[in-house]
């Protein structure tokens, strides 16, 4: 029996440690029906600030759990944690909102009680926040996008399986084959939910994008 | 399903409760009993509603002449005489106390005195409707039942009673296998949400009587994974109202841990206004109806041990 603050991310996903990433993000998308903050099923039984740290640490697990190289780190402190049943506390690290954004990894959360004091500082935690972008890039390309997910090692199975989307379409987008893509509405759909799933602003990239689809799609006319 | 249940044979009592009055534990109880019945199985419906009942009406029968009064006040010997046959093949009914006042409160010999006589019955099931409420009379129906089942609505107001009543259940459950008075004064308190000790959970209860007393610790954690109590949501009229169960038992799980199982749930329709208008029971008059097959579905849950599960969104 545990309590809430206690559960590892598996736990509070409510799936086994072998669950696929569809089983994850499914799980994701579940438990945060669960709680958001006027879900009625909580009513009288979670405070707004509890329900709030509780969406915070379920960002947390699925941002960790969904990325394969994140979730491998995790998996070995979980691992280690087990074998060694009194994890060493460290002072808590403040390091919330500080990122790198191109730095390759994007989350695994600094879950102070599962790292010993040998261990590397843990990666900047993920915040619901969009990233800013890296000062090098101007503007969202479709080799930008390839760039910044790969920069995370993140498969476009991956992120396939996050935006729902099929990988042809996520190689289409990456690319930049316009013409095989979808019509403009349901590729701004796509877009957004590729923005989610690597954490940027959907709006900023989106915007970006659709600039360079109308711009090969539609040439200005010749007079 | 007629194998399955040969294997079952014993008798099992099932207790449908909610904390909140007017969610429809009578129609689900007496509509339960009917399915049941069609599954060729004996089955007995007691209004334990001491207060208000009305199982009788949701079954079509007239104010009857023999009720649960008369067998707590002594009136009869045997609880087998004030049993009434209703129109249904395989089930019968006591129906609930009319006339006393008194009745709704029975006092801890007349209590034990029922559940006595239920035990010693003829019957493959007994469902116990309960009445609103979290006395203590009612928590202890629900506990001695082999299987309790909570009935929400997708409101507030039940929701909350609904976690009052598992609440209250369990930490009388607790009361009863803990021996010392430190830690039942204990449990007294944390029952109050505003205690002064900074118990707010349940988990916060035992890890404080872990404290004071770990073997007691170690016996309420393991009686809190034996307390299974079952869910069903009534009046759904959407997808997220069906979600709904599936939050709550996730909710319980964290807030109490505690494992609610989400047996189904019963979608809205006018057709059951209607059998209550007609007092008619809903599974005689609309059998097809879609509510009359979602009870069939949480009796056939109950049956195979079986719950909802969360990909049945999907």
């Amino acid at each position: 029996m545990k309590k809430i603050e206690d559960l590892n991310y598996y736990e509070l996903l409510e799936i086994s440690t072998d669950a696929s990433s569809q089983d994850i993000h499914r799980a994701y998308e579940r438990i945060r029906k669960t709680y958001e903050p006027n879900s009625i099923a909580l009513y009288s039984l979670f405070s707004a600030d509890e329900t709030a740290s509780i969406n915070q640490r379920i960002e947390d697990a699925y941002r960790t759990l969904v990325y394969e190289e994140p979730r491998k780190r995790y998996d070995a402190l979980l691992r280690q944690n087990l074998m060694t049943p009194a994890p060493v506390a460290l002072p808590p690290v403040e390091k919330r909102y500080q990122m790198q954004p191109v730095q390759p990894s994007l989350s695994l959360e600094a879950d102070n009680r599962y790292l010993k004091s040998t261990e590397p500082p843990p990666a900047p935690p993920v915040t619901t926040t969009p990233q800013p972008l890296p000062p090098t890039i101007t503007e969202f390309t479709g080799s930008v996008l390839k760039m910044l997910r790969e920069q995370r090692n993140i498969t476009t199975r991956a992120i396939a399986d996050m935006t729902k989307l099929s990988t042809r379409y996520v190689d289409f987008i990456e690319a930049e084959n316009f013409g095989k893509l979808p019509a403009r509405p349901y590729l701004r759909g796509f877009l957004v939910l590729y923005a989610k799933a690597l954490g940027y602003e959907p709006e900023r990239l989106a915007n970006d994008y659709m600039k360079r689809y109308d711009a090969a799609m539609n040439p200005p006319k010749q007079k | 399903m007629i194998e399955l249940q040969d294997a079952l044979r014993k008798k099992e009592i099932w207790a449908i409760g909610g904390g909140k009055g007017g969610i429809g534990k009578s129609l689900i109880t007496g509509n339960i009993g009917i399915t049941l019945a069609r599954l060729k199985k004996r089955v007995l419906l007691v209004d334990a509603d001491l207060g208000g009942a009305n199982l009788h009406t949701t079954l079509g029968i007239g104010v009857p002449e023999m009720t649960l009064s008369d067998f707590l006040n002594r009136r009869v010997e045997t609880i087998q005489e004030v049993i009434i046959k209703t129109s249904i093949p395989n089930l019968s009914l006591v129906s609930g106390a009319q006339d006393f006042l008194d009745a709704a409160n029975p006092n801890f010999a007349q209590k034990a005195r029922l559940l006595r006589h239920l035990e010693t019955l003829d019957a493959d099931y007994i469902l116990l409707d309960l009445g609103a409420g979290t006395s203590f009379n009612i928590l202890d129906f629900f506990l001695f039942a082999d299987h309790g089942i909570l009935v929400v609505l997708p409101e507030p107001t039940a929701i909350e009673n609904a976690y009052r009543f598992i609440k209250s259940a369990f930490y009388r459950r607790f009361k009863r296998i803990v021996t010392g008075q430190n830690i039942k004064d204990l449990i007294d308190a944390a029952m109050d949400q505003k205690n002064s000790m900074g118990i707010r959970t349940p988990y916060d209860l035992i890890e404080r009587i872990k404290q004071l007393d770990p073997e007691s610790g170690d016996a309420l954690e393991i009686e809190m994974m034996k307390f299974r109590p079952k869910l069903v949501v009534n009046q759904v009229r959407t997808k997220n109202d069906i979600q709904i169960g599936f939050s709550m038992k996730s909710a319980c799980q964290k807030y109490f841990g505690i494992n609610l199982e989400y047996l189904g749930y019963v979608e809205y329709d006018d057709c059951v206004w209607q059998s209550i208008r007609s007092k008619r029971p809903l599974t005689v008059e609309y059998p097809y109806s879609r509510p009359a097959r979602c009870i069939e579905r949480i009796v056939h849950n109950v049956l195979r041990k079986e719950q909802l599960a969360a990909s049945m969104l999907y």
